[in-house]
């Protein structure tokens, strides 16, 4: 029963941070309309810059500077905060699938220097010497997850009011009418390349924040951690919760991680034994299915979006996650 | 540096082939289609399957023709892995993107194409194992073609480019002189109005999708002929090929074509100037430069 | 803990176990015990690798299992993703209860698994093949709780006996090509340092990245320097595909490879033809007859000898695991079984086979309260104070049957010859 209660305590760890980078990406996707390919290169600058700064000095690469967990933290969120930035100015006026495909190049690119450069990132075996916050106090046991489950779902929280009033304050209805019609909200006199900015780099410092509490928990970071499967994770995670939807966000990563990692375990607990070697194979099959049988069945997502609106001027919206061009 | 602007011609010829279909689907059906290059898969192991057939049945058939390692039988089976691809192509458009594209938007569609892609890649596995896989174990030569600066092609690769300048060029010819191609760009511009007209949409899409899988399929064999043959063709492949037609602009089959090249010629030449080792991510460096310049592409047209 | 404690508690240790398993004679069979295994099994090289770790469990439960218990391997993929490999392995502790986990294989998916799952735990972690020096460091900084091992040799025995083979074979100019992640980095750096402590001209040094569709450009780049040998830190399905390129563009055929090419299937593909003067390294087995019973039975179970990356260090790391579970006794914990693997790498203890009777002779040796020490598949493993274990080498070659030891390396010798670099 403990263990059921200690993986569980894990898993909901896990969880919630991807759940933050989701939320992040649908303030960009969702909100916004930017169709941004390269979730791994911000997530993976926050738990970069995080380790550098919050760790112990290593022989062989930079870092080590050694400073208070939280501002560690910030660091890292500005890191991607900055990425996104310089990203933003270069791309964000491209048309969606060039966009995707341009911010996938980042996200390689920032792959492929974290397993380059050596004297930055540790190469390919990755960062580590990293202390977590307060493990003197509270050990490395089962006591220290609860904790950090509990500053994790802190954090969640946060980040999920903060964005449910910025979604209705006057500059999230100006993110959707950008989204809806930019010659509207142009001939309005906003500026939209200037609002989508502010919100692809607030997207993005978000999913900073996400790739520092996920090298927080493992106190380490490797480019394995930031190959694009995890793009394609917090984005399939956002596609079936429902974009446009904070909630959505949240309850589909929780089901698309849940069913990764049950799907796995219940392969390795029910499969006949002269299968087991296939079970990764057929894992990956499943997943698959599950995702286009989700696409074909409910494409708007488990949770759609709720426009708010003060008078409809439109005709129904009713394919949310794609119509738009 | 002459050497690398060869090798990179020879490796984008694939790309092209690969990037037309590609490009086709992204523009006609309007969706980033990340199951494109396990179209190549399919192809190239229908191909292996058949090379084996033919081989064993008709002994004779299995004899190299020189100075390639292509044998008859591959050559057969080719046509026979068009077939097979184009086939599986409209079968995963009939039960999945058909089904998606009349209840779900754009993006509903890349990411079924994705999970497609998942599907598809662990089939394979699944059914031809996760081992390297070859047409002919024999490794031809290179030829010298210049001592200085030493210049040397392999003469698979040359042949595979040549069948691939020549396929283009008949696609050319059909889109561009017979009523089927006036048809299928008549789709390409205006759905609806083509339709008016008379065009059957249906038959337009099941056309794109024999077109895009046969091409698919002959890149995929090229592929192996050139490389090898194992179940991540499609997940090595994919980047390449939505490189060359980002870069080409998405619609244009001629930007496609050049697309293809450009790419193999980038990471070929890239080499030249940065440690191998950040070799992957050259190809987005040329698209983010190109689209920095043209941002629907070389030929790609604004779309609104 | 001294030699004479530790003696005390192995036999204390070994009289419990003993007492216990006469106590269960009767109903010994129908109590399983679980292990966990997180492998990448969805990927080319990790599948055999899985492989022959649920065959050393098939081998251990057809002599009677562990403390009288049959052994369940819970195999889980870790799909080469740190996230789903820390998972699994989370999931094998908290849910299946497991006491030791094999695995994993990359150093990315190993060390995450090791700091936030393991340790925190008290589960032993043997890995058959994460090479990051990373490890060593974390054991040196006490964080590791003498709960890790590796039966992968660090990288330098492996590159000093290639430098070694490139200075016999007279060798004056040599280039490089390593795998680009955290083994070939290392490996590829190492060895350039050899080379030139050798006085060896490394003409280029190429790292290949996953997945590339094509190597060519990497290998033109390569023969650019128009070296006379080349050194080739890869796996087969990258070594397959450069090789291929690498001949067919003239380059020479005198290679030099490190032990991940060791596979029949980069012989088979790249041809017999072209690789007679190609020379190999590895870590050695033992020299004992009971090294070729290993590889006889081996073949006999899957139809081919076991040459592939990290084949006989997944044996070793699963056995060595096995066995050290049978030293602990029924229901020790993680701890208990880290600290019973001395018992079962003992220079001074019984030698013993690397097969079922191996581990049935060891199961008297232990319950009698001996040590016993394991001559495994990869050499007479012993684990230093990081986990990390130092094997003598092998130099080997391909042949029309398979693959051919040529010289046995001893570790003095592999020592020497790196100090003599210096």
């Amino acid at each position: 029963m403990i263990g059921v209660i200690s993986y569980l305590v894990f898993f909901t760890t896990v969880a919630s941070i991807l759940a933050i980078a989701v939320l992040g990406l649908n303030l960009q996707w969702g909100n916004t309309g930017l169709f941004n390919g390269g979730v791994v290169a911000f997530f993976g600058a926050g738990a970069y810059a995080t380790l550098i700064l919050g760790g112990t000095p290593q022989a062989d690469h930079l870092g080590g500077f050694e400073l208070f967990y939280p501002l560690a933290l910030l660091g890292g969120m500005l890191a991607a905060g900055l990425l996104a930035w310089l990203v933003g100015v270069l791309t964000l006026r491209l048309r969606h699938d060039y966009l995707a495909i341009a911010t996938f190049g980042v996200a390689v690119a920032f792959e492929t220097l974290m397993r380059n450069a050596e004297g930055l990132a540790g190469g390919a075996k990755g960062l580590r010497g990293f202390e977590r916050p307060l493990r003197e106090a509270l050990g490395d046991g089962f006591t220290y997850n609860l904790v950090f489950l509990a500053f994790v779902l802190t954090l969640l929280i946060v980040v999920y009011v903060f964005l449910g009033r910025l979604i209705r304050s006057p500059f999230g209805r100006m993110l959707r009418a950008i989204r809806e019609d930019e010659v509207a909200a142009k001939s309005l006199g906003k500026s939209p390349s200037r609002v989508r900015l502010t919100a692809f780099v607030t997207g993005s410092v978000i999913m900073g924040l996400a790739g520092g509490l996920y090298a927080t928990f493992y106190a380490f970071i490797s480019p394995q951690d930031v190959l694009p499967i995890l793009t394609f994770q917090i984005w399939a995670m956002l596609i079936v919760g429902g974009a446009g939807n904070n909630a959505g966000a949240v309850l589909g990563t929780f089901i698309i991680w849940g069913g990764w990692t049950a799907s796995g375990w219940a392969l390795s607990r029910f499969a006949p034994i002269e299968a087991q070697l296939y079970t990764g194979t057929v894992q990956f099959i499943l997943i698959g299915m599950i995702i286009v049988g989700m696409l074909m069945w409910r494409p708007q997502g488990l949770l759609p979006e709720r426009l708010v609106v003060s008078q409809s001027g439109k005709p129904e919206n009713k394919h949310k996650t794609g119509s738009r061009r | 540096m002459i050497q690398s602007l060869l090798d990179g011609i020879l490796v984008g010829s694939i790309l092209s082939l690969g990037a037309i279909g590609l490009t086709m689907a992204m523009h006609m059906l309007r969706f980033a289609n990340f199951a494109h290059a396990e179209l190549l898969s399919i192809g190239a192991y229908a191909a292996l399957v058949f090379d084996g057939l033919f081989s064993a049945l008709f002994p004779p058939l299995a004899a190299a023709i020189a100075p390639l390692s292509l044998t008859w039988a591959l050559s057969l089976a080719i046509i026979i892995s068009m077939a097979v691809t184009a086939g599986s192509a409209i079968l995963v458009d009939r039960f999945v993107f058909a089904r998606v594209r009349a209840i779900g938007g754009e993006l509903s569609m890349v990411f079924a194409s994705f999970g497609v892609a998942l599907v598809l890649r662990n089939l394979i596995s699944l059914i031809f194992g996760l081992k390297t896989q070859l047409y002919s174990q024999d490794i031809v030569f290179a030829v010298v073609i210049s001592a200085d600066p030493l210049l040397l092609v392999k003469p698979d690769q040359v042949f595979a480019l040549v069948a691939a300048l020549v396929i283009m060029l008949i696609l050319h010819l059909v889109l561009s002189r017979t009523t089927l191609g006036y048809s299928l760009r008549a789709v390409a511009e205006n759905p609806t109005l083509a339709q008016v007209s008379g065009i059957r949409l249906s038959r337009m899409i099941a056309l794109i999708w024999i077109i895009g899988g046969g091409l698919a399929a002959v890149a995929g064999v090229f592929y192996g002929l050139t490389n090898q043959i194992s179940p991540v063709i499609g997940r090595d492949l994919v980047l390449p090929i939505f490189a060359a037609t980002i870069v080409g602009g998405i619609g244009s089959i001629y930007g496609a074509v050049l697309g293809g090249f450009l790419v193999g010629i980038a990471s070929n030449l890239a080499l030249v100037i940065l440690p191998s080792g950040y070799s992957p991510a050259v190809p987005f460096l040329i698209i983010l430069a190109v689209l920095l310049i043209r941002p629907n592409g070389l030929f790609g047209e604004a779309r609104e | 803990m001294n030699g004479n404690s530790m003696k005390r508690a192995g036999f204390a240790a070994g009289l419990a176990a003993g007492l216990m398993t006469l106590g269960n004679a009767a109903m010994a069979q129908d109590c399983t015990t679980k292990i966990g295994a997180v492998l990448p099994t969805s990927v080319d090289w990790g599948r055999p690798i899985a492989e022959t770790a649920q065959y050393v469990v098939d081998q251990v439960n057809e002599v009677g299992g562990v403390a009288g218990c049959q052994i369940e391997m819970v195999l889980r993929d870790s799909q080469v993703d740190p996230k789903v490999g820390v998972d699994a392995a989370k999931a094998l502790v908290d849910l299946d209860g497991v006491k030791v986990l094999l695995g994993a294989v990359s150093s990315g998916v190993s060390m995450p698994i090791l700091t936030s799952v393991t340790v925190p735990a008290g589960v032993m972690q043997m890995s058959c093949c994460s090479s990051s020096s990373a490890f060593t460091t974390l054991s040196e900084e006490g964080k590791t709780d003498g709960l890790w091992f590796r039966t992968f040799a660090t990288s330098g025995v492996q590159a000093a006996t290639g430098a070694m083979v490139a200075k016999e074979q007279g060798i004056t100019s040599i280039a490089i090509m390593y795998k680009n992640d955290d083994w070939g980095q290392d490996i590829g750096r190492i060895i350039a340092e050899d080379f030139a402590a050798l006085g060896i001209t490394v003409t280029g040094s190429v790292a290949l990245n996953d997945g590339a569709p094509s190597y060519r450009a990497e290998v033109t780049e390569a023969l650019r320097g128009q070296p006379e040998a080349l050194y080739l830190a890869l796996y087969p399905k990258e070594g397959i595909a450069a090789v291929r390129e690498w001949i067919s563009l003239g380059g020479t055929q005198k290679m030099i490879v490190a032990n991940a090419l060791k596979s029949d299937e980069f012989r088979d593909s790249v041809g017999l033809q072209f690789l007679g003067d190609t020379l190999g390294t590895d870590t050695a087995s033992p020299r004992v007859a009971s090294a070729d019973a290993f590889v006889t039975q081996y073949t006999d179970r899957f139809g081919g000898a076991p040459n592939g990356p990290g084949l006989a260090n997944s044996y070793d790391a699963t056995m060595i695991a096995l066995l050290a579970m049978e030293a602990a006794g029924a229901d020790a914990t993680g701890d208990e079984i880290a600290a019973a693997i001395p018992r079962v790498t003992d220079p001074n203890g019984t030698p013993i086979t690397a097969d079922g009777a191996g581990f049935a002779a060891a199961v008297d040796v232990l319950k009698a309260g001996g040590t016993v020490q394991y001559q495994g598949a990869t050499g007479n493993v012993r684990f230093d104070a990081n986990g990390d274990v130092s094997a003598p080498a092998v130099i080997w070659g391909f042949t029309e049957d398979g693959i051919e030891e040529k010289r046995y390396v001893s570790l003095e010798e592999v020592d020497a010859f790196i100090a003599s670099m210096n």
